[in-house]
């Protein structure tokens, strides 16, 4: 690894230019299924951070005991312990969103964002850096979720509740259902990528 | 060669043990709160479901009860007695997973009032099912009655299968009711 590539741009790169979501294209499924609602949004986002993060560190820490020929079994196993760990947590302090999120809590374990960051990144770096990496790999996740749940809950039921109250309204409007449902994923994901590649090619020029 | 297979297998066995003790360390702190939380979205919906029932320590589960009742009818899957009726939390499938319904049915045979547990029905269409509007059009039916779209009961627009899940979820705590109710 590249010793001179500072500790911040670990942390920045997952945001913006290896944005899991954006640029390497992993992680889509949970992406497009949970980004019907804002508050769906941010509470997968922060699990997926909470378990890369700390996936990444272990992983990270021991990376030099694994026998090459393990790794992966090693990599799950830590990935679903922590998922598991959520899990449980927010199954005990916040049942109401647990409820929504449901199958998508468990199925962490195989999103291909957080092996993707073990067997790319954590099992080649040292501890920082991989911690940072996770971090950023997360908020990156995080905020591409963020913004999705807003148009989609905006523009598919006119209105955006977070934690039972009802924070902007869009007025007495019939939404288009269509948003909230999965070919809105798919429209809004595509329509953001239009987006932002029309943006750096602008940027290029 | 022997070795080799030897350190793999340790390393796996040495990183699932500390896996396996981090996971029951966080099961052992999480599990009364979990089923708290659980045991309290069920007796809010019972309360909601029979409007008689003011407090929660009028309910009582009878475990007795809800093990007959399983083995007659499928989607039973647990019941609150009261002196004013009893409560009967009943599943049954709908289009985003599972509708857990708790409805409440009075000494009279009829329902008092029906209350949502939990749902996974897609929101603006099957989420519907937890209006007013909807759920309070149960309120008086009795075992026997028909229970049928357009017959006697009004649909969620755009959502069959979800107003079909909570038919069935009905029609078995009716029919549990008329079975083993007092």
């Amino acid at each position: 690894m590249d010793e001179k590539t500072s500790l911040f741009y670990e942390f920045k790169k997952g945001i913006v230019e290896e944005n899991p979501l954006m640029k390497l294209m992993v992680g889509l499924c949970s992406a497009l299924a949970v980004s019907n609602r804002v508050e769906n949004g941010i509470f997968l986002g922060l699990a997926a951070t909470f378990v890369i993060f700390f996936s990444n560190i272990i992983i990270a820490s021991i990376r030099k005991r694994i026998p090459d020929q393990v790794r992966i079994p090693v990599f799950i196993v830590v990935i679903a312990s922590f998922v598991t760990i959520v899990d449980l947590t927010m199954k005990a302090y916040f049942p109401a969103v647990y409820d929504r999120l449901g199958v998508w809590i468990p199925l962490i374990v195989v999103n291909c964002m957080i092996l993707a960051r073990a067997e790319g990144f954590a099992y080649k770096n040292p501890i920082l850096r991989s911690a940072l990496d996770g971090l950023g790999i997360g908020m990156g996740y995080t905020l591409v979720l963020l913004v999705m749940g807003v148009i989609r809950e905006l523009f598919g039921t006119g209105k955006i509740v977070l934690f039972e109250k009802t924070i902007v309204t869009l007025g007495p409007v019939n939404p288009p259902l269509i948003f909230v449902m999965f070919p809105g994923a798919f429209l809004t994901f595509g329509c953001l990528m239009a987006l932002l590649n029309r943006y750096e090619m602008s940027k290029k020029e | 060669m022997i070795e080799r297979i030897l350190r793999l297998g340790l390393t796996l066995l040495i990183v699932s043990i500390v896996a396996a003790v981090g996971l029951g360390l966080t099961y052992a702190v999480t599990k009364e709160r979990i089923a708290k939380q659980k045991e309290a979205e069920e007796v809010k919906a019972c309360i909601d479901a029979l409007p008689e029932v003011k407090s929660p320590s009028e309910l009582k589960e009878d475990k007795d009860l809800e093990k007959r009742m399983k083995k007659k009818v499928e989607g039973v899957m647990k019941v609150y007695t009261s002196k004013k009726g009893e409560v009967i939390l009943v599943k049954a499938r709908g289009y985003g997973g599972p509708i857990n319904l708790a409805v409440g049915i009075g000494k009279d045979g009829k329902i008092q009032g029906v209350a949502v547990i939990s749902h996974n029905e897609t929101p603006g269409l099957g989420a519907n099912l937890e209006k007013e509007e909807f759920l309070s059009q149960f309120k008086g039916k009795k075992n026997g009655d028909p229970l049928e779209i357009g017959k006697d009961v009004k649909p969620i627009t755009g959502a069959t299968v979800t107003t079909k899940a909570v038919l069935t979820d009905i029609k078995e705590a009716l029919k549990a009711y008329s079975l083993f109710g007092r």
